[in-house]
């Protein structure tokens, strides 16, 4: 009853009506706003040389691939490519068994110092990445690890918002379906695997999509830890490093950078767009986390 | 076999301690830390350790290539901060503070404005959410690059659009009063999609009486957001406050790709700062020095708003 009234509310006026147009214009032309400078790229990438700096500027494509084989001859990229997915493919893996047994310690598990171990991972967050590069890169060093997978993989192996993530889902399960399992005779590491993976599997996938994500766009620690050795740093270096050598060097070729920020960007884009439910669920549960 | 047999009267009771007892001891363990051990120490090895030490060296005159020839300076790297030899750092510290400031307050009024235009929406909104979201997914380093082009005074589309608005036009990256305010703008292209969503997520789970009442009592729309929307949602905007201010401090690859610290430093933030002393500079000990000075800030940052959210979040502590 009172559903029908407060809605009868809104539709009774013409105004209702109008303002529910106006709001779907309105998010229209914003969202059309903020997908619009990839669009413009794309023109860039396919324009004649020279174009791109017409005033007022091109905004259809000119279907001219050649600024595209162009910048996809200039630099290794497959290589590059390879090692990006590597490197993120890695990380996720280990991350989610690092997120799964902490998770699942500070969720389940009762034991002497738990406490303080949940505070010393809570205490993480307060240390920013700007702060970490100097002291481990000189760690870095002196391990020989510059230059390496290893220094691009095992640093980023384990995330707060996934230990979090999995404590939280390892909370809302009810007590007795662990315990029955444990009944049966099953051992910890058996129950957290038979029982706990599944049950916890919606918190696995937000975090192994957020995690590859993370790795892939991540710059500032890849170009400080690859960057040291002229001869053979591409060997190891992540497709973005790569394409911000190649803008340093290729400067002044726009049409031939912009198909290189393309053909760099969209399976970033692609991988986005077909889970970009897992995304927003991982950004929706961030607030869900927040009210408890 | 035999025993349970014969003593049959004692079963009942029997079997409710033995019930009991492996499902107690199924949680309690003196091993629970080795399950987290992993990711301790990764942890520790990379954040916790390493945070330390940054604290040490920033008391050497630092030699990167032959950490044994270090010189102790003490606090001298810390006296240094103070000197007048540009980029000093009393102005990275007052850009990283302009630039975090521009990105609180106008991210989060930004995001809330566009969580409330596209809530409870059909196809065509949702679709919309996902292309707010989509430049938060994407590269920033490719982004940049493309946002370089955007800011061109000559042929870029930022003034052509002013332009064919007849309004004054800007030189946007470069001239020293615009760059910043351009960095920004791409900043806040690149990050209102993630808050926007947690923001959707925290209007998701308002309960709807308390609105329901105030329209039925003639509220306008505005003092029934003002009244009610805003005030539910204090917690989740703390959230957006907090994790906002810090992606701010921490901010580097746009710094890097979109305006290379210039025009005339005027870009140039702490964490910039930090590493062009470390790594451009190779003055390790006074990267340091000014690193330790970010850790301070972000902390200060932290306390203050656990201070002010009061178990807002305690679910996250």
């Amino acid at each position: 009853m009172s559903t029908s009234s407060s809605r009868g509310i809104r539709s009774v006026t013409g105004a209702g009506r109008a303002g529910r147009i106006a709001r779907r214009v309105l998010a229209l032309l914003i969202g059309a706003a903020f997908v619009f400078p990839f669009y413009w790229t794309v023109v860039i990438s396919l324009g004649r040389p020279g174009e791109f700096s017409d005033f007022p500027p091109v905004l259809l494509p000119h279907w001219d691939w050649s600024n595209w084989s162009r910048a996809w001859h200039a630099a290794p990229w497959v290589r590059l490519f390879a090692n990006t997915v590597l490197i993120a493919s890695c990380t996720v893996l280990l991350c989610l068994a690092t997120s799964l047994l902490a998770g699942f310690a500070f969720g389940v598990l009762r034991f002497r110092g738990r406490k303080f171990l949940t505070l010393l991972v809570l205490s993480v967050l307060m240390m920013p990445g700007t702060v970490l590069i100097i002291p481990d890169y000189v760690l870095a060093s002196d391990l020989h690890l510059l230059n390496t997978y290893w220094i691009q993989i095992i640093p980023w192996g384990a995330s707060v918002f996934g230990i979090f993530l999995v404590r939280q889902f390892f909370l809302a399960i009810p007590q007795e379906i662990l315990d029955a399992a444990a009944l049966d005779g099953a051992s910890r590491l058996r129950v957290l695997w038979s029982i706990g993976i599944p049950m916890v599997r919606p918190a696995l996938v937000i975090i192994a999509v957020n995690v590859f994500l993370g790795s892939w766009n991540s710059f500032l620690w890849p170009v400080i830890m690859t960057s040291s050795s002229m001869d053979s740093s591409s060997t190891v270096q992540p497709v973005e490093v790569g394409l911000s050598t190649f803008a340093s060097a290729e400067g002044t070729d726009f049409p031939g950078l912009a198909a290189a920020v393309t053909f760099t960007t969209l399976p970033v884009m692609a991988f986005f767009l077909v889970l970009q439910r897992q995304f927003i669920r991982g950004a929706l549960s961030a607030a869900g986390g927040v009210r408890g | 076999m035999t025993a349970t047999t014969t003593a049959r009267p004692a079963l009942v009771t029997e079997g409710r301690t033995r019930r009991r007892a492996p499902a107690r001891d199924f949680r309690t363990t003196r091993w629970g830390w080795a399950y987290s051990a992993p990711a301790v120490l990764i942890f520790s090895a990379f954040v916790i350790v390493p945070t330390g030490y940054t604290f040490y060296v920033s008391l050497w005159k630092w030699n990167a290539l032959n950490p044994a020839m270090s010189v102790y300076r003490g606090l001298g790297n810390y006296q240094r901060l103070f000197d007048a030899t540009q980029p000093t750092f009393l102005s990275s510290l007052w850009h990283s503070l302009y630039f975090s400031a521009a990105m609180v307050i106008g991210g989060t009024a930004l995001s809330l404005a566009l969580a409330l235009l596209l809530q409870r929406g059909g196809a065509l909104l949702n679709a919309s959410r996902v292309a707010l979201f989509l430049p938060h997914a994407t590269p920033m380093i490719a982004t940049s690059m493309i946002w370089v082009w955007i800011f061109n005074p000559r042929f870029g589309l930022a003034d052509w659009m002013l332009h064919t608005l007849h309004l004054p036009t800007s030189q946007w990256l470069q001239s020293s009063t615009s760059a910043m305010p351009a960095v920004i703008v791409y900043s806040l292209w690149h990050e209102v999609g993630f808050t926007t969503v947690v923001f959707l997520g925290g209007l998701a789970v308002l309960p709807n009486e308390l609105s329901e009442a105030a329209r039925m009592d003639g509220c306008s729309a505005w003092q029934e957001f003002w009244h009610i929307t805003w005030h539910q949602l204090r917690p989740v905007t703390v959230f957006v406050v907090a994790i906002t201010a810090i992606t701010s401090l921490q901010a580097f690859t746009q710094f890097y790709q979109l305006s290379d610290g210039g025009p005339v430093y005027a870009t140039t933030t702490l964490s910039y700062l930090v590493y062009q002393e470390a790594f451009v500079l190779s003055d390790t000990g006074y990267g340091a020095a000014l690193a330790v000075v970010l850790f301070a800030v972000t902390v200060f940052f932290t306390l203050v708003r656990r201070r002010t959210a009061a178990g807002a979040d305690s679910a996250l502590a």
